[in-house]
């Protein structure tokens, strides 16, 4: 048996009794004796680390942590409602205000120019006339797309 | 824990009264199985001022899972595999902070212990050498990875065995021997390498 042998089977035994081949090994090799030794050290460890008794639980640890789960149940149920009601009127309150921006910025600026509210109601700004448009240049374009509307 | 076939009777029906909501019912659960949650943690985290607090959120964790439970296996292995998991996410979380040195051990007093153990009157170790062998170990294992340091501590602390284990943390029996050999392997390893830098 060589040395790579042994410290599987060393592993495997964990301190246990070795066949006689492999006995003979340990018994000639210093580093697979010391190995050896050191598996039962760290087994007789293990058994005297499980002999240590644990910790009970403190008196009462049962109806403590119940009446903790009871509290939970009750908070944590409103605390999920509030949670959910709260997070819905956070986003309508800002899809809300979204919206009213740019239903200001819309129908005056950027390239959109859909049917804005004076518009709509046919009322045309005069200023917006006299005004050179951003997208045509002059007021020729803008004939040319409301042509119904220049004619009221 | 052997439990009769009238206790495990008695056990399901609680547990069903939990899952429609009988916080009651869960402190009897909690009664019978709350040394066996502090024994899996002690072992595992192996600070005393801590098993308590973590005992607590592993029967909370439980409390929250417990629709989920199909009695698919036992309750016991359901709630310590809760118990593994979670203190193998408290050891990964104060990893950092872990102890990085051995133990104070000399290489006298530990061949003195060994020739104690090799003597026909094993056992008969002192009070004072079984605290020093166990810190020894605990030291070790402290250092050992968390998937070491669970599966050795399931086997050779809490004593359970290669299909328990298996079940607990739903792998292989092939593959938690394999683990167990690699585990221990490691830690001899570590141990060697201890000991070389010593001298």
């Amino acid at each position: 048996m060589d040395c790579k042998e042994i410290r599987d089977l060393v592993s495997e035994l964990w301190g246990g009794e070795l066949s006689a081949e492999a006995q003979e090994h340990v018994d000639k090799c210093a580093g697979c004796e010391g190995l050896f030794r050191d598996a039962r050290l760290v087994q007789a460890g293990f058994r005297a680390l499980a002999e240590e008794a644990a910790p009970e639980a403190s008196l009462g640890f049962a109806s403590r942590l119940v009446r903790r789960l009871q509290e939970w149940e009750v908070k944590g149920a409103r605390g999920e409602f509030f949670e959910t009601v709260g997070r819905r009127f956070v986003y309508a309150t800002l899809a809300l205000t979204l919206a009213l921006l740019l239903s200001m910025v819309l129908p005056t600026l950027g390239p959109v120019r859909g049917v804005g509210s004076a518009d709509f109601l046919g009322l045309q700004a005069e200023s917006q006339l006299s005004q050179p448009d951003v997208i045509g240049g002059d007021l020729g374009d803008a004939h040319e797309l409301f042509p119904g509307r220049l004619t009221d | 824990m052997a439990i009769s076939e009238s206790e495990v009777t008695r056990e399901i029906e609680c547990i069903r009264c939990v899952q429609q909501g009988d916080g009651e019912a869960f402190g009897l659960l909690v009664e019978r199985y709350q040394q066996r949650i502090f024994s899996i943690v002690f072992h595992l985290v192996r600070r005393r001022d801590e098993v308590e607090d973590l005992a607590q959120e592993i029967f909370f964790k439980a409390f929250r899972a417990i629709r989920s439970y199909n009695f698919q296996s036992s309750f016991a292995t359901w709630l310590s595999r809760i118990a593994v998991n979670h203190c193998y996410d408290y050891l990964r979380k104060v990893r950092a902070s872990r102890l990085s040195y051995y133990s104070e051990m000399t290489e006298e007093s530990s061949r003195e212990l060994e020739r104690k153990l090799e003597s026909p009157q094993a056992g008969g170790l002192d009070h004072g050498e079984k605290v020093t062998l166990r810190d020894f170990v605990g030291r070790l294992l402290a250092r050992a990875p968390e998937d070491d340091r669970v599966i050795l501590t399931l086997k050779e602390l809490e004593d359970f065995s290669v299909e328990e284990i298996a079940e607990l943390l739903k792998l292989k029996s092939s593959t938690v021997k394999v683990r167990l050999h690699r585990a221990r392997k490691r830690m001899l390893g570590d141990l060697e390498r201890w000991r070389q830098e010593g001298k």
